[in-house]
């Protein structure tokens, strides 16, 4: 049966209403593909209506089924459901929890080495089968001041999620990364910094009581709303719907009572960290993200990369809120392994949305290319004016009476 | 229609399609055309029968797609009903809605397509949809062939008059299944009124009637919302999408409203199940959860480049 709309287009397949009866042997494809030349590069591949492809199998399947509609139209699985692969990248995303152990020795090579072997540490968990899921670091056999430990799993499922929910008192991001969290711990101390979800959407204002966002149409909105079903005028329970926090990591202070304490004088070492000396280690963890109802995004998201001498977290939090504003937190933490000294410096950016555009415009992007800048903090937070800023810095060398051999 | 090609092959580009090879721009010009014939008989509520998989959100994840096929009987053999949100996010939006029109003009009483909010221009340009179109394609034409069919989709579906069947959920001026008859559906998701109302609600278990969402705009319904308009509708259950859920799906409201979600693992990190429903003869409904089809960690290194420039690829990220 052939279609034809216009004057120009044929449908040459069958395409009417009903299921067609076939009783002649199915038909061959004739080829009839007339492209322009210049759209051969779209992978237009040479017709061969002679070979007989899995696809032609099923077309003709397909046709013998729709002969008998009501009796093939049950619930059919062509296929089992396929088993699992034993493909790591797999378990990675859907599997058990990854949990990533780092532990540092700061002085000799040979110690990691002995310990977990360079080589066993990837750069990046995603290129190499994960360690079987660990839920504790095995304490070291000799004292190591750092482990980093983080913990990639899949978002909550909805027991947890309601348990969240009441705890927290807000509906929660539809991503909620739960289990998730990077922890640095500083063994001699037992001093610990670790970014978790939840106590950072306990620092989302719950309550509105700082004046709720709102969507850039919300004015539109409510005047056209009035007209139809003014019935309805509460929110119930106003909350910060872009989940904003100021979230710098939960702090353990160390036996000592060492804890974090402002620090004007003190900075990262930029210069430092912008050698390119060998990462032994780096991983990133979501800890939440929402798609705003897709008025925009709202993300936390915590990263580490480990050097010899050093290392440096990055939890950041940023906010694009259509047409609106774009917000980004960040939170760094730096880590001196030979001072065994922790800086941590925060700072909020905030702009308006057309600001930023102006901006990426001067900087002469196209207007596609802003599109996919608006989307990575990256390209972004830069032309943000700082709004607050604070360093603070706790050193944990040589307050405690345990041992320092492993140095 | 001047530089069209004279004519199409459906089980040609289906095929094709399978094997995820993307279709020639005049191509997608002619399938859109026609296309929009196609749905624009449709009402804005069509009745189907059952036996009728439904499937939720894909979002371009076009692996996963195919798993969907795999587990439960390709086109036509099954019966489906596509919840809408077929593009954005994933990688594969032109392939999945490029396959998916295919298949509905191939075996239009066969599958049908609900309009989701992504299914807008709006949306689809913050989203990934129009990059994937120019970055494919070289310009932006295929994203207009695109969402001007998307204009045509119909709302809602009623499965063998006891299952209604909608994107996101209901509406304060709908309270019968008439109104939604009468809306002006062929034009771009408008940010109010009814026909946003059916692509952007959602359900709120722990409130009763309707209430304002707080970001200023749209509204989440509650348990006697819902039980009233089965009660008016005569409907026995409420079937959407739109809401990412980690086990695959979620029944509410005394199992009167169900949400399937069919993308797992969402935009490659949630780690999530997915699942389509299969609502049987007598309007049995079995979710059949599955989890991400293998296939997805071939391209692995490339989504986590697409989303994050840089960061998890071959070089280490020396982020200050």
């Amino acid at each position: 049966m052939t279609i034809v709309l216009g004057a120009a287009l044929t449908f040459s397949a069958i395409c009417n209403g009903s299921a067609p009866r076939i009783t002649a042997p199915p038909r061959l494809w004739v080829p009839e593909l007339h492209l322009q030349p210049h759209l051969s590069k779209l992978h237009i591949l040479p017709i061969r209506p002679q070979a007989r492809s899995p696809q032609d199998e099923l077309r003709i399947t397909s046709q013998i089924h729709e002969t008998n509609t009501h009796e093939t139209n049950k619930h059919r699985r062509l296929q089992p459901p396929k088993p699992l692969l034993p493909q790591p990248l797999r378990i990675l995303n859907n599997g058990p929890p990854t949990t990533t152990i780092l532990l540092l020795y700061h002085h000799s090579p040979l110690n990691i080495t002995n310990h977990l072997p360079i080589n066993q540490l990837p750069p990046s968990p995603l290129q190499h089968p994960p360690p079987p899921p660990q839920s504790n670091p095995h304490p070291a056999p000799s004292p190591t001041p750092f482990t980093i430990t983080t913990l990639k799993a899949p978002i909550l499922k909805s027991t947890p999620i309601d348990l969240l929910q009441s705890r927290l008192g807000i509906p929660i991001p539809e991503m909620i990364f739960g289990d998730n969290h990077l922890t640095l711990h500083h063994t001699p101390t037992a001093y610990t910094l670790t970014f978790t979800p939840e106590p950072a959407l306990d620092l989302v204002d719950k309550t509105g009581s700082t004046g709720l966002l709102k969507v850039h149409y919300a004015t539109a909105w409510s005047a056209t709303r009035e007209k139809t079903s003014a019935g309805i005028k509460e929110v119930v329970k106003p909350f910060d719907w872009s989940y904003t926090t100021s979230y710098r990591g939960t702090e353990t202070p160390g036996l000592g009572g060492q804890k974090l304490q402002r620090d004007d004088k003190a900075r990262i070492p930029v210069e430092l960290l912008q050698r390119r000396d060998p990462i032994l280690f780096a991983d990133e963890v979501v800890l939440y993200e929402s798609e705003l109802d897709d008025n925009g995004v709202s993300v936390l998201t915590v990263k580490v990369r480990v050097m010899e001498q050093r290392m440096l977290v990055l939890c950041r939090f940023f906010l694009r809120l259509d047409n609106v504003l774009v917000r980004v937190r960040d939170t760094r933490v730096y880590v001196d392994f030979g001072e065994e000294r922790v800086v941590r410096e925060y700072t909020a950016r905030e702009g308006e949305f057309g600001e930023v555009k102006k901006k990426l415009y001067m900087e002469g992007l196209m207007p596609d290319q802003i599109t996919i800048a608006f989307r990575d903090a990256n390209q972004i937070a830069h032309l943000l004016p700082v709004v607050e800023h604070e360093v603070e810095s706790v050193c944990l060398e040589g307050e405690t009476g345990q041992t320092q051999e492993g140095r | 229609m001047p530089g069209l090609p004279s004519s199409v092959d459906l089980d040609e580009c289906i095929a094709r399609l399978y094997k995820k090879e993307l279709l020639a721009e005049s191509v997608i010009e002619a399938i859109c055309a026609k296309t929009k014939e196609l749905l624009m008989r449709e009402s804005n509520v069509v009745h189907v029968k059952a036996p009728v998989t439904v499937v939720g959100d894909i979002h371009g994840q076009f692996y996963d797609l195919i798993e969907i096929f795999r587990i439960g009987g390709f086109c036509p053999d099954t019966n489906y009903l596509f919840l809408g949100d077929y593009v954005d996010r994933g990688m594969f939006s032109v392939e999945t809605i490029s396959l998916l029109v295919c298949l509905k003009l191939r075996y239009p009483n066969r599958l049908h397509l609900i309009r989701g909010n992504h299914e807008s221009r709006g949306v689809t340009q913050s989203y990934g949809f129009y990059t994937e179109c120019s970055r494919k394609y070289g310009n932006a034409n295929v994203w207009h062939h695109f969402t001007d069919m998307f204009d045509y989709l119909t709302l809602s579906v009623v499965i063998d008059d006891r299952i209604f069947c909608v994107h996101g959920g209901l509406s304060p001026s709908i309270h019968s299944i008439d109104q939604i008859k009468i809306i002006d559906r062929f034009r771009e998701i408008p940010h109010e009124g009814p026909m946003a109302d059916l692509v952007w609600s959602d359900p709120d278990p722990e409130r009763d009637e309707f209430s304002l969402s707080p970001r200023g705009a749209g509204y989440t319904f509650g348990s006697q919302v819902v039980k009233k308009f089965l009660e008016v509708n005569k409907m026995e259950h409420i079937l959407r999408a739109h809401q990412l859920c980690q086990e695959g799906y979620q029944t509410l409201f005394d199992n009167q409203l169900s949400t399937v979600w069919s993308a797992p693992n969402y935009c490659y990190r949630c780690g999530n199940m997915a699942s389509v429903l299969e609502v049987g003869e007598n309007g049995e409904r079995v979710f059949n959860v599955f989890e991400a089809a293998p296939e997805n960690d071939q391209v692995k290194d490339m989504q986590m480049g697409q989303d994050k420039m840089g960061e998890q690829g071959q070089l280490p990220d020396y982020f200050l």
